[in-house]
């Protein structure tokens, strides 16, 4: 995983739809063809630093299977965290690209 | 908003962390649940899928350990944690933290009680404006007056030139004086009974150029201070105005009887002021003005050599104190030059060539305090800073010994993720609240010993009126000492004990490979102890042995059985610089002889000094013999009553003492004592002779010695050899308020205070009786200050010899726990107890010795220092060096043999079974 990317990761994740972590870990997998997997113990220090940081908020939902789940949705704030990243990853990977193409 | 939300979450979750730990915990039990079912759907048997989730998610409490110190709260949390911790460790072994607690105590206590009173007396500030811009006219140390030109530095000015001066100078914005002697009277408000009062003679200008304003009314002013006698006012401090008016707004306009004139309170002063001398509060502030009707028989106001007034200046903003001095010593030597006259003679104006005015900066005042204290407050300073040291020596080696202990305990912990930041900050939280817990002890005891202290190093009836409570300043200080003691024993032992290679730790549960640093470490801080509680015990020694030497000195007069009454006339209304003064020699002498009458009493006397009371010393030139360097010197006079020789218990040697016969009609006497006749007459006869006072003196001739006597001490035990005369009261007339009574051996002391009180009241009431003493008080009190040395670092020395054995004994036990089962094998293969005893002994030997060795050589190197303090003694005095040693040597063997002896004890099988 890149260094400071794995909010970024969540965020987008969480732009579709709201989901709990096992969902989020499980989309990024799946998005990433099993290239990036990440561990409860990475996934919820980060969700709780986003939720404290006011990007994404949470609440209690029955799952698929009728248990209790915690999940996590984008806020206005998240939103516009998630655009200013994906922007500033753009600039920096075609920065990156530029230079190993040179 | 984001930021307070933040708080407002942490501080919820912080407080309601169960709630927070249980969310989680079903967060992540759904976290598997949702895996597990996953899982399942491709194919997994139902428990295989679990198992599998499970291993996947990891420890449950790891995560939630990240999740949690992923948030602020975490931090404070941790830290109450680790209290919670370090509580239960203290708790656990009481033995190590209430030695611990108690050796900090001690060690905290004694700092802070010593550092209050260098506050108070050296570093507090004056309670003024802008102290730092206030310069003080010479060191502040002089007090009296003298009537001739002092050359070298001056350290008193008269009322003449500070009027000029205020005239001329234009570095400063202001200069005010102050009469460098405080008047102890008695005062009587609105009629009422009279009260001792202490009151500054003040220039109109004082409280201006200070910054001091009113409480209540108004301060003296300029105006006040312009014609001599005309403005009766006074200005009470704070604290008087609360005693005698508790704060009653009323007080304004009431009359205040000093020394039969009426004084108007015009006002009250700042709270917290109490003018510029330190140790001696004012009550009361009246101009200098006044000073004729406040000091009857001592007015210096037209007088342009009457050198008793202190000067303090503000300096202008943007004047530096160089261009400040420099503009003053200019001044200085015209105005004192202008007081000469035109023919000044050749004498003066050599004095006039050397001497100079030192500026020195006035924020603290001046104090008589800090000339005598300085340098013994520091070097107890310094010895309280070394018994901290060895304190913390001997905590570190605790901790280090404890740490080996708690090897496993750290290992465990590392093992199961902590960090070694996470378990150094434990630890030294550890340190830090035993240091709390010591100060804490500590501050309570300094509460108690500054005031102590403070008794003991000033004995006398009335204690010195300084504030010693514990201010922001001392607080301060202590906090900072506490940080800085935790940190010192704390920071070794931590790292050490993280430090580990924590598999071995894990296998045997001692950390193996940090035995033997951590033994030597521990060796080197027993050196230190040793070497430190040496060099504490000779400066110890060195004090006793000086002070040994200064109170076996021969005072000259008898100490024993007799009292030193001091009696106030202020309010008898008495005649004074009259031809009519010789009624208070009358009234003495009525007071004599009633006194004499009283049982058990051998002899009486007025004097006007006895010992250690100050001074009054000039030149004198008997006729016929030629000035020279010896007998050139100053005489230190006295005069006295018929009594006073059999009162003070002073041997006659040739001659006679004073007796009725020596009237103010009949021709002038004197009694002179051993030295002085030497002196001028090396191989003659010096009664009959004939002398005068002064240099050039106005009345050749006119005192005739009738009397020589054993010299006696004057101002203080250790002043050298001092020529002194004695003069009858009767020819130089004043009330003298010093009055000695010698009382019979065994007689009962406080019944001749009784009936002697009586005595004086029949005689005339208005005589108020201050203070009783004895003589040998007064001796001891004058040598306090050097005795509260001798004691104090004699404790200090003590208690640090005894915290070094326990260092000693415990390094010692904790080796022979440790080799237990080495020792049962030698003892069970037959070695011998003797030979056991010395290999443990043998060690501590060759510690003891090292640290001899160096704390022997730091003291040789050191206490040179001391040299000053010091009476009749080298500051290598070799017996206070062997003492010490001794001391040192005897104690730490008897503490190292307590745990070598137990350890020929070991029953091998029982050795054997303990690994």
């Amino acid at each position: 995983m890149v260094q400071g990317t794995l909010e970024m990761l969540i965020l987008k994740t969480l732009a579709l739809e709201p989901m709990h972590g096992y969902g989020v870990s499980v989309r990024i997998e799946q998005v990433s063809s099993g290239i990036f997997r990440i561990n409860p113990g990475s996934l919820l220090p980060a969700l709780s630093r986003m939720e404290r940081a006011g990007h994404v908020r949470s609440e209690w939902r029955a799952t698929e299977n009728n248990r209790r789940a915690k999940y996590y949705m984008l806020t206005a704030k998240g939103r516009k965290a998630l655009a200013s990243e994906t922007e500033q990853w753009d600039r920096q990977a075609a920065a990156i690209r530029r230079i190993l193409e040179a | 908003m984001n930021l307070l939300t933040n708080l407002f979450r942490g501080l919820r979750s912080l407080f309601g962390k169960r709630r927070v730990d249980r969310e989680l915990d079903e967060e992540l039990a759904a976290f598997v649940e949702a895996s597990a079912a996953d899982k399942q759907r491709h194919g997994m048997s139902r428990e295989a899928a679990q198992r599998a989730a499970r291993v996947e998610v990891g420890s449950a409490g790891a995560v939630k350990h990240q999740v949690w110190s992923s948030r602020w709260e975490s931090v404070p949390d941790n830290f109450f944690q680790d209290i919670r911790f370090a509580l239960r460790q203290l708790i656990k072994s009481p033995g190590f933290t209430t030695i611990a607690i108690l050796s900090l105590m001690l060690g905290i206590g004694a700092n802070t009680a010593i550092f209050t009173l260098l506050n108070v007396i050296l570093l507090r500030p004056l309670p003024v404006q802008n102290p730092k811009e206030l310069l003080l006219f010479g060191d502040g140390r002089a007090s009296g007056s003298t009537g001739s030109i002092p050359d070298g530095s001056w350290r008193l000015f008269s009322y003449s030139f500070y009027r000029d001066f205020r005239a001329k100078d234009v570095s400063f914005s202001g200069v005010a004086a102050i009469s460098s002697s405080q008047f102890h009277t008695k005062a009587s408000i609105a009629g009422g009974a009279y009260q001792t009062t202490q009151v500054d003679l003040v220039s109109g200008s004082f409280f201006n150029v200070l910054g001091v304003p009113a409480f209540l009314g108004r301060t003296i002013g300029e105006s006040d201070d312009a014609t001599a006698g005309a403005a009766p006012v006074a200005v009470a401090s704070y604290t008087w105005f609360q005693r005698h008016f508790n704060g009653d707004t009323a007080a304004l306009g009431k009359v205040i009887r000093i020394q039969s004139h009426d004084y108007t309170l015009v006002g009250v002063a700042r709270p917290g002021f109490t003018g510029i001398s330190v140790g001696q509060p004012a009550d009361l502030w009246i101009p200098l003005s006044m000073e004729k009707e406040i000091s009857p028989g001592w007015n210096g106001l037209d007088n342009k050599f009457f050198q008793s007034l202190y000067l303090i200046g503000r300096l202008k903003p943007g004047v530096t104190a160089a261009q400040a001095s420099s503009e003053t010593n200019v001044l200085f030597k015209q105005i004192v030059r202008s007081y000469m006259g035109a023919q000044p003679s050749a004498q003066h104006l050599d004095d006039l060539a050397h001497a100079s005015v030192e500026l020195t900066p006035g924020a603290h005042g001046v104090s008589r305090l800090r000339g005598k204290f300085s340098s013994p407050l520091m070097i107890l300073m310094a010895i309280v800073a070394l018994v901290l040291l060895i304190a913390c020596a001997n905590i570190a080696n605790m901790l280090l010994a404890r740490g080996v202990n708690r090897t496993r305990e750290v290992a465990v912990r590392m093992a199961v993720g902590a960090t070694r930041r996470r378990i150094v900050v434990q630890l030294l939280t550890e340190s830090l609240l035993l240091a709390l817990l010591g100060a804490a002890a500590g501050m309570a005891l300094a509460w108690k010993a500054s005031a102590l202290l403070l008794h003991m190093a000033t004995p006398g009836p009335e204690p010195i009126p300084l504030d010693v409570h514990p201010d922001l300043a001392v607080l301060a200080y202590t906090l900072g000492v506490t940080v800085i003691t935790a940190l010192l024993f704390g920071m070794l032992p931590a790292f050490r004990a993280t430090g580990l290679e924590f598999t071995p730790a894990l296998k045997d549960g001692r950390g193996s490979s940090s035995v033997s640093t951590r033994g030597a470490l521990a060796r080197s801080l027993i050196v230190g102890q040793v070497a430190l509680s040496v060099l504490l015990l000779v400066v110890a020694g060195l004090f006793v042995r000086s002070l040994i030497n200064l109170a076996s000195i021969d005072t000259g007069f008898d100490k024993h059985n007799a009292l030193v009454f001091s009696l106030d006339s202020s309010t008898a209304n008495l005649p004074h610089k009259t031809p009519d003064e010789i009624r208070s020699v009358r009234l003495q002498e009525q007071i004599e002889s009633r006194v004499q009458t009283i049982p058990g009493v051998q002899a009486d006397s007025f004097a006007f000094f006895t010992f250690n009371q100050g001074g009054w010393s000039d030149q004198v030139l008997f006729q016929g013999v030629t000035r020279t360097p010896h007998n050139g010197e100053d005489v230190f006079f006295n005069n006295v009553g018929n009594g006073f020789f059999s009162a003070m218990g002073i041997p006659l040697v040739a001659g006679r003492t004073f007796t009725a016969n020596d009237t103010q009609t009949s021709p002038k006497v004197a009694v002179i004592n051993e030295t002085m006749a030497r002196r001028f007459f090396p191989d003659g006869w010096a009664i009959g002779k004939r002398f005068a006072i002064g240099e050039a003196p106005d009345h050749p001739g006119e005192i005739e010695v009738i009397g020589i006597v054993k010299d006696a001490k004057y101002t203080a035990l250790n002043e050298g050899t001092l020529m002194g005369a004695y003069f009858p009261c009767t020819q130089q007339v004043g009330f003298y308020g010093n009055f000695v009574v010698r009382y019979a051996p065994g007689a009962n002391r406080s019944e001749i205070i009784s009936r002697t009180r009586a005595a004086v009241a029949q005689i005339n009431p208005n005589i108020l009786l201050n203070s009783v003493t004895s003589l040998e008080e007064q001796v001891d009190g004058s040598i306090a200050t050097q005795s509260l040395i001798a004691r104090l670092s004699s404790f200090f020395g003590i208690v640090a010899v005894f915290l070094a054995c326990i260092g000693i004994y415990g390094l010692l036990s904790y080796s022979v726990a440790r080799r237990t089962s080495e020792l049962g094998i030698r003892v069970a293969l037959g070695a011998r107890s003797g030979a056991l005893l010395w290999m443990i002994l043998r060690e501590s030997l060759l510690l003891l010795a090292l640290g001899l060795t160096v704390g022997a050589s730091v003291a040789v190197g050191s206490t040179r220092i001391l040299k000053s303090l010091l009476y009749e003694l080298s500051p290598l005095d070799p017996m206070a060096m062997a003492i010490s040693i001794a001391v040192v040597a005897v104690m730490t063997l008897a503490a190292a043999w307590l745990p070598a002896h137990r350890a020929t004890r070991i029953e091998p099988m029982q050795a054997l079974r303990t690994e």
